[in-house]
């Protein structure tokens, strides 16, 4: 059993390197039933020339007699056999069809352990979020993790950039997470993620949009305040930024960006939780993303989830006024949640923000439409109230799953 | 006529929710809002502003069954103080919750120690089977507050129970204190409660005491 094992393992090595397969060399088993015929195998043992490999080599006449035999030589050994009337069975008719067979199963085992070790359906730490983004980069050569700043308190911004090619290709934005209590988006992000890097390649709608645009996806938009609700307040929902002349800490990420900053809708009171921040873009989480989306260029859609509440909106939340493109993006929205719904029957409400939820300036969506990015949507992700934040996380995957389908709904009319 | 996704239609209707939660909810019946069908708004000089709502409702205890409900809220003009008049009645039958009610009971009352629990659901979502009566029963005391607490400008939820501790008492019903924290959707804020109830199988919830926690803002 060594024997085979050190076999297979210099195979491996072997195929891998190119140095030698077996294709054609078979295994035999040879039945002695006297010490005549042992003496006999024992004589072709000698012959180095035919470089027989004895698995098991012959000794007494009880034991069997294993012997690997390279293609050339495997006629004349069996028609010699046959001549002295030495019994023998084929173990393996052809070696390379098992190490091929070993090799393709150890892959599949080391593949599966890859990414079971990684649970998807259940919430994980900043730490093992990263480490899983680093994991996804390494495994899929299209997958790239990029820093594109870092939060107040110095924790890196990752983005996983999906592109199969090209320059500079029109691009879609995809963040989760930015308010940090609404866990289950950081978890679906991860498991969207994996879906769209796994599926390249044999789903039909991922290739075709990853073989025209490129995805830029920040799982984890305010890392900060993520870290602060394992470590100290789960219900914690802004960035970790101190506020001069306040005891409060804290900025509305979702307040601070620049459309219609500081108006109706957002707090001037450092200890809210909808506050604004002493200026737009003050909060370095926000600037990151404006800075690199501008510097980039040619985004064409902008799509960010939060929980709870189970709904689809498009701008605008700093006025209660349509968007030029309202009829556009109603429609496109309807469609997103038609989408999600065909999954678990789950509803999604459709409407600009404003009409709603509330009149709420400062918002990232308002923000990339009226810097030209028409397919702006806000998400908001399961469920209605009776877990709110605190989404079981068995709930994660089908949470995933159904806004998958709405956001791959909006992706494919980007593309077209 | 307002649609159904409309916030003002959605507040409204959070705190029939509220108002149902707390006379029909207790630890054997968790009401949920499966959909809003309908809303009407109706401006009424110097009262304020009323809404009509159809709702369908599905008790997380025997989830697949609806039951339709009509509501009315009334937000009284410029108070801020009176909390909204509800009226609401259920079509059909809600299913009975004498066995569960007895159960729990019981099985409260044979405790040598008082129940003490918090975090529920923890923050992975977790409720522990033995303590989910207790987290419907917050529910039908949060449903008290948020219904007292409401206006057009506010939509509560329960967020999270932050601590539950049972108070042993002579009388017959069981009393629970508890520190709830409600989400404020509009102002976003998380907001800790105090609430005491007063529970027991034939006469249901009552809150005679309840304080927001006084502290931060």
């Amino acid at each position: 059993a060594n024997m085979k094992l050190i076999l297979i393992f210099s195979a491996l090595i072997g195929a891998s390197l190119c140095l030698e397969t077996f294709v054609g060399h078979q295994v035999l088993r040879i039945k002695t039933k006297n010490e005549e015929e042992v003496k006999q195998l024992q004589l072709l043992e000698s012959l180095e020339h035919l470089q027989l490999d004895f698995w098991i080599n012959p000794s007494a006449p009880a034991l069997p007699v294993d012997v690997r035999i390279p293609a050339v030589s495997v006629q004349s050994v069996k028609a010699f056999l046959e001549s002295q009337g030495i019994e023998y069975s084929i173990l393996i008719e052809d070696l390379q069809d098992v190490l091929d067979k070993e090799q393709q199963d150890m892959a599949e085992s080391a593949q599966r352990q890859r990414s079971s070790s990684f649970d998807f359906g259940a919430y994980h730490t900043l730490d093992e979020i990263n480490n899983e983004l680093d994991l996804l980069a390494s495994e899929h050569s299209f997958v790239e993790k990029i820093q594109i700043g870092q939060s107040y308190e110095e924790r890196p911004l990752y983005v996983l950039k999906f592109s199969t090619g090209g320059s500079n290709r029109p691009a879609i934005w995809l963040d989760a997470g930015i308010h940090s209590r609404e866990w289950v988006t950081q978890a679906s992000a991860l498991w969207i993620a994996n879906k769209i890097a796994s599926d390249y390649g044999t789903d039909a709608s991922i290739t075709s949009l990853l073989d025209k645009m490129d995805l830029f996806l920040l799982p984890v938009a305010n890392p900060d305040g993520f870290v602060y609700t394992h470590t100290s307040n789960r219900m914690w929902r802004k960035t970790r930024s101190k506020i001069p002349g306040s005891i409060c800490v804290g900025v509305d990420p979702n307040r601070n960006w620049d459309a219609g900053f500081g108006g109706p809708g957002a707090s001037n009171k450092p200890c809210s939780d909808s506050y604004h921040g002493p200026s737009a873009n003050s909060e370095v989480e926000v600037k990151s993303v404006v800075d690199f989306i501008k510097n980039h260029g040619n985004f064409k859609a902008f799509l960010t989830l939060h929980s709870y509440s189970q709904l689809l909106m498009y701008p605008y939340g700093y006025k209660c006024t349509r968007p030029d493109d309202y009829a556009e993006l109603e429609s496109l929205g309807r469609a997103a949640a038609s989408s999600i719904r065909s999954l678990y029957g789950t509803t999604f409400q459709v409407g600009t923000i404003c009409s709603t939820i509330y009149q709420a300036s400062g918002g990232s969506i308002d923000w990339s439409y009226d810097n030209g990015i028409k397919y702006s949507f806000a998400f908001e992700l399961r469920d209605t109230g009776r877990y709110g934040f605190l989404l079981p996380a068995n709930q994660i995957i089908p949470a995933a799953q159904e806004t998958w389908l709405g956001l791959k709904r909006i992706m494919e009319h980007v593309r077209n | 006529e307002l649609p159904p996704s409309h916030f003002a239609a959605a507040r409204a209707a959070a705190v029939a929710m509220g108002y149902l939660r707390y006379r029909r909810g207790g630890p054997g019946r968790g009401l949920e809002l499966r959909a809003l069908r309908r809303a009407r708004r109706q401006d009424i000089d110097d009262a304020g502003h009323k809404y009509y709502l159809e709702l369908e409702l599905e008790d997380v205890l025997d989830k697949g069954r609806t039951v339709n409900c009509t509501a009315e809220v009334l937000y009284h003009l410029g108070s801020k103080s009176t909390a909204p008049d509800v009226q609401a009645t259920v079509q059909g039958e809600l299913r009975s919750t004498e066995e569960a009610d007895k159960e729990f009971y019981n099985r409260i009352r044979s405790l040598e120690k008082e129940l003490v629990a918090e975090n529920i659901p923890d923050s992975h979502g977790n409720v522990p089977l033995e303590l989910e009566p207790l987290h419907l029963l917050a529910w039908a005391a949060s449903g008290y507050v948020i219904w007292q607490n409401s206006t057009e400008n506010t939509k509560f939820h329960l967020a999270q129970v932050k601590h539950v501790k049972q108070a042993k008492r002579s009388d017959e019903d069981l009393q629970f204190d508890y520190v709830l924290l409600l989400h404020e959707m509009v102002s976003q804020e998380v907001v800790p409660w105090e609430v005491t109830v007063l529970w027991h199988p034939r006469r249901g919830a009552r809150v005679p005491r309840d304080r927001r926690q006084p502290g931060h803002a």
